[in-house]
């Protein structure tokens, strides 16, 4: 299904969003949550000393790392091989689910399960890999409730299902797959567990996505809760992980720091359950190991960042801080972004990898409120990035209303120029004076009407400030 | 100590009083003030919505006009914020960087003079109400500009400060954002009002025009009982 | 071992590096990072301090953690697994159960040692079995984590596929942090050595919180988590 959720327009995926009370309540109900676990986990958390500290540490680790990245990328691949493990470089998302059929192809494979993973979601993997006659189990709960559910996709991207309620998930379950608990998460939970132990150990190939790869050493680091990543990645005789280009690290010492900010700034944790550390090179008798790994490192618009005003985008380690944060999300919910990637990230990254004609309204969706940036563990200038790309939209690639241009031009000469801007300010009661009453406007005209259909708009004082304070400074003297 | 008020476009098309209101304040504080006459808007509009040219022009105009002052004030964290970002505006532009720079270097946000430069924290102003206030995004996240108010109000007389459920999230102005994004920001508005409602106080003071005009007009329109606000007007209030 | 393949390298970072605005770099060195907060973590904590966070931590996920000695290690153990069910029980093949002389307690029907000439049989026991039993490498005070260097005898499934794991930690095995045990491995890698093929960090049983934020303990992974620390 890849990276686009939805054929609808921005606004229109914006309404549904706001009709759906559940969603919204969801969605406020866990940022409130999640702030509150993160701040205990970070800013109030004097036992890690100053977090602002290890967001300096990140950021330059960060930094360092994508401005090597060939370097980095090279010694991986190196010693990913060296140990007998198989890489595959993929410009696009089409040469790695290509390659990736290619291998499901010659191992017979039929069954195949995955761990949680992003990427993998942006590739359009599951569908790949159907059209070449695998099953495809999703093993992380809220990607399994999606998949059970048909055709649902992530809204979150750390917690992919945030947007379904409990009854919503036991329906789901109750019709499509035999469930008939209650909606205690307790239940559905355990049921979920019961589906898929015996799909665990049966499967063929086992998916999933990179937390970190480290370079120096050829290794694969997933963060996880719940225990399917090792399930995945030690039964099924051939392991396939999918990495974004950025997503490593250069020693095992950055990777400390880094799985430190991801789990605090994610889910409020000191560490997730499990962080789970592969390397190629299984000992031959080994039984609960894949015999072969496979590493398919993706490019797929990433490298447009590059040498940009977007390049520490790349610094992105997909904690969802921000998203957690974000006052617009908390109103629209993941879908409305009409991507994968959702909230400030979102916006950011998706007209990056997707291009202004499909993801250039994502940037507007903000107030500028640096929340975002605020809360980012690599300290990302999120709300900065998304002023560049407004500007981007507005100078080349995209089509802004030539009414806006127009009138931002107008703008332009009116800040300028004194004389004009004091007969603004001259004229305005005057000229606003027949929809004035009782010293407010309801119902403005022309660029005021956006405004006034909600809220009221102040009449213009009849009071010239300039004046008053000539007159002020004259008493004065 | 010599004071250039930048009054900031808002206050001059809408809230006059609230510019009297910091002119009062200020010189009772022993301040000089001037009001430089080359002074528009900051360009923020433009700026926010990627128009980087227009918004140049809006900040030529600015610094030009107050380059020769000491110190810059203005009652909105928002447009204190914009001249802090005047220097990247210019980053191809050394001698307008420069002097972008040396403009940024002496903007203040009202309160935040008061307190930091000045060194009052009682401006001796009585006010009798039970309120709340709204911490707007730009003076804490831009200016990083958290206490100043708090500090100011909280020795104001016969004021009972009321917390704010989710103060930190934005009320959803964001200049343009508010006419570009209507549905989004009214329920956005909306919820900041609730929580200002669930406070119980009867006045909701802010230090940003932007988010009065937003949080008020909402307010109004839903025929709320609740008054809003500067914090200025408060600040100069006298038994 | 056979070495690997790797495909389309040349073409894709020499891409790289021109979005970058250079050539191929062919050697950097790190720098000297001027923030590293993880080190001050902890840092003159002693043994018991440490011990005292790592209970605490390990406590906070829902993990029992039992302190004995070497001496009445056996006891504990036979405690400890007679609390959580009894058997069947599954153990890595890890010279160190003789060493702490406590073979003989799992000498028994109802236990299985790791083996890997039986091949797959092993994943079968280990999916039947109540209780894992295994020790940890090290033991991390700030998270409640214990760290196993997995390979074919300190099998994975041991940690993962029983309904309980027992994880026998000797005190010595706490560190402060995270910091100290990836800068092991990073040693290790430095000095030429090959690192264990699977690194697990596991603090605690398996849980989700996915459903309205709701935590739910034991999914994928084991249900509860004993450590015993042994002084």
């Amino acid at each position: 299904m890849g990276m686009k959720i939805g054929d609808k327009p921005f606004f229109d995926r914006v309404d549904d969003a706001l009709e759906n009370d559940f969603m919204r309540n969801a969605m406020a109900s866990a940022q409130d949550r999640l702030r509150d676990k993160k701040l205990d986990a970070t800013e109030r958390d004097d036992q890690i000393g100053d977090w602002e500290e290890w967001r300096n540490a990140g950021e330059e680790i960060r930094r360092h790392t994508l401005e090597n990245l060939d370097y980095y990328l090279d010694q991986l691949s190196e010693n990913f091989a060296a140990k007998g493990g198989h890489v595959y470089f993929a410009k696009t998302a089409e040469d790695a689910n290509h390659y990736i059929q290619e291998v499901a192809k010659e191992k017979n494979a039929k069954k195949v399960t995955k761990s949680k993973s992003m990427v993998t979601e942006e590739i359009g993997l599951n569908e790949a890999l159907e059209d070449v006659g695998c099953h495809v189990d999703e093993t992380d709960l809220a990607e399994y409730i999606l998949q059970v559910g048909g055709n649902d996709r992530p809204s979150h991207i750390v917690v992919p299902s945030l947007h379904q309620n409990k009854e919503q998930i036991r329906d789901t379950f109750q019709e499509k797959a035999g469930y008939t608990g209650t909606e205690e998460p307790r239940e559905l939970t355990a049921f979920a567990r019961s589906q898929l132990r015996d799909v665990f150990l049966e499967a063929d190939i086992g998916i999933t996505g990179c937390n970190f790869a480290v370079a120096e050493s050829g290794s694969i680091s997933l963060a996880t809760n719940e225990g399917n990543a090792n399930m995945v990645t030690s039964y099924p005789d051939t392991q396939i992980t999918v990495m974004g280009m950025e997503r490593l690290v250069p020693t095992w010492d950055e990777l400390d720091v880094l799985i430190n900010l991801l789990s605090r700034s994610s889910v409020g944790q000191n560490i997730t359950t499990y962080v789970t550390n592969l390397t190629p090179g299984v000992e031959e008798d080994c039984v609960d190991a894949p015999k072969e790994f496979h590493l398919v490192i993706l490019d797929a618009g990433r490298s447009n960042a590059l040498g940009t005003e977007f390049q520490s985008a790349l610094h992105c380690i997909r904690c969802a801080a921000c998203v957690n944060v974000c006052p617009v999300y908390r109103q629209i919910g993941g879908h409305a972004y009409g991507s994968i990637y959702q909230g400030p990230i979102g916006a950011v990254l998706s007209p990056i990898l997707g291009g202004y004609e499909e993801y250039g309204e994502l940037p507007y969706a903000s107030s500028l409120c640096a929340a975002c940036t605020e809360a980012c563990p690599v300290k990302i200038p999120l709300h900065e990035q998304l002023i560049r790309h407004r500007e981007n939209y507005v100078a080349k690639q995209g089509k802004p209303k030539t009414g806006e241009k127009m009138a931002m031009k107008a703008f332009g000469v009116g800040a300028s120029t004194p004389s004009l801007f004091q007969m603004a300010v001259k004229g305005a009661p005057t000229f606003l004076k027949p929809f004035v009453k009782d010293g407010s406007i309801s119902n403005g005209p022309g660029p005021m009407k956006p405004w006034t259909s909600i809220r009221e708009l102040p009449a213009p004082g009849n009071d010239n400030f300039r004046t008053w304070f000539k007159e002020h400074k004259r008493g004065r003297k | 100590m010599k004071v250039s008020l930048f009054i900031t476009c808002l206050a001059e098309l809408f809230y006059q009083d609230v510019a009297k209101d910091v002119v009062e304040v200020l010189e009772r504080l022993g301040c000089e003030i001037d009001f430089p006459h080359g002074q528009i808007c900051c360009g923020q509009p433009a700026y926010n919505s990627g128009y980087r040219k227009d918004a140049q022009k809006a900040a030529r105009q600015m610094i030009a006009a107050f380059e020769e002052s000491e110190y810059i004030v203005t009652p909105s964290g928002s447009c204190a914020g914009m001249f802090k970002e005047y220097p990247g505006l210019f980053k191809e532009d050394k001698e307008w960087r420069d002097r972008a720079q040396a403009v940024a270097d002496k903007t203040y946000e009202f309160t935040q003079f008061i307190v930091n430069v000045l060194g009052v924290e009682d401006v001796g102003a009585a006010y009798s109400a039970r309120a709340t206030y709204h911490t707007s995004c730009h003076m804490m996240r831009l200016l990083k500009e958290n206490e100043s108010p708090f500090k100011l109000l909280g020795n104001v007389k016969g004021l009972e400060l009321l917390p704010l459920d989710n103060s930190y999230d934005c009320c959803g102005f964001g200049g343009t954002f508010a006419v570009k994004m209507v549905p989004i920001s009214e329920q956005m508005v909306d919820e900041k009002v609730r929580h200002v409602e669930e406070s119980t106080a009867d006045i909701l003071i802010a230090a940003d025009g932007g988010c009065l005009m937003n949080i008020k007009g909402r307010i109004d329109r839903k025929g709320k009982p609740i008054e809003v606000k500067h914090i200025a007007q408060i600040l100069n209030s006298r038994d | 071992m056979a070495k690997g393949t790797i495909h389309n390298k040349d073409v894709f970072l020499s891409e790289i590096a021109g979005k970058l605005g250079r050539e191929r770099k062919k050697d950097v060195s790190l720098p000297e990072w001027q923030h590293q907060p993880q080190w001050k973590v902890y840092k003159n904590a002693s043994p018991d301090d440490l011990l005292a966070t790592f209970r605490q931590r390990s406590q906070a996920k829902d993990a029992e953690v039992v302190e004995t000695d070497q001496a009445k290690l056996m006891e504990t153990l036979q405690k400890v697994v007679e609390e959580y069910g009894g058997g069947p029980i599954v153990t890595t093949n890890d010279d160190r159960f003789a060493e702490y002389e406590i073979k003989d307690v799992l000498d028994n029907d109802h236990t299985h040692r790791w083996d890997t000439a039986l091949g797959a049989d092993n994943i079968e026991k280990a999916n039947a079995a109540n209780i894992g039993i295994f020790f940890g490498d090290i033991a991390l005070a700030e998270s409640g984590t214990i760290v196993q260097f997995n390979d074919k005898d300190i099998a994975r499934s041991v940690s993962l596929l029983p309904i309980t794991y027992i994880a026998i930690l000797p005190k010595s095995s706490i560190v402060p942090r995270m910091t100290q045990a990836t800068h092991e491995v990073h040693k290790q890698v430095e000095s030429g050595k090959d690192i264990a093929t699977c690194i697990n960090f596991i603090s605690g049983p398996s849980n989700s919180a996915d459903i309205e934020m709701d935590i739910v303990v034991g999914v994928h992974g084991p249900v509860n988590a004993v450590y015993v620390v042994v002084e």
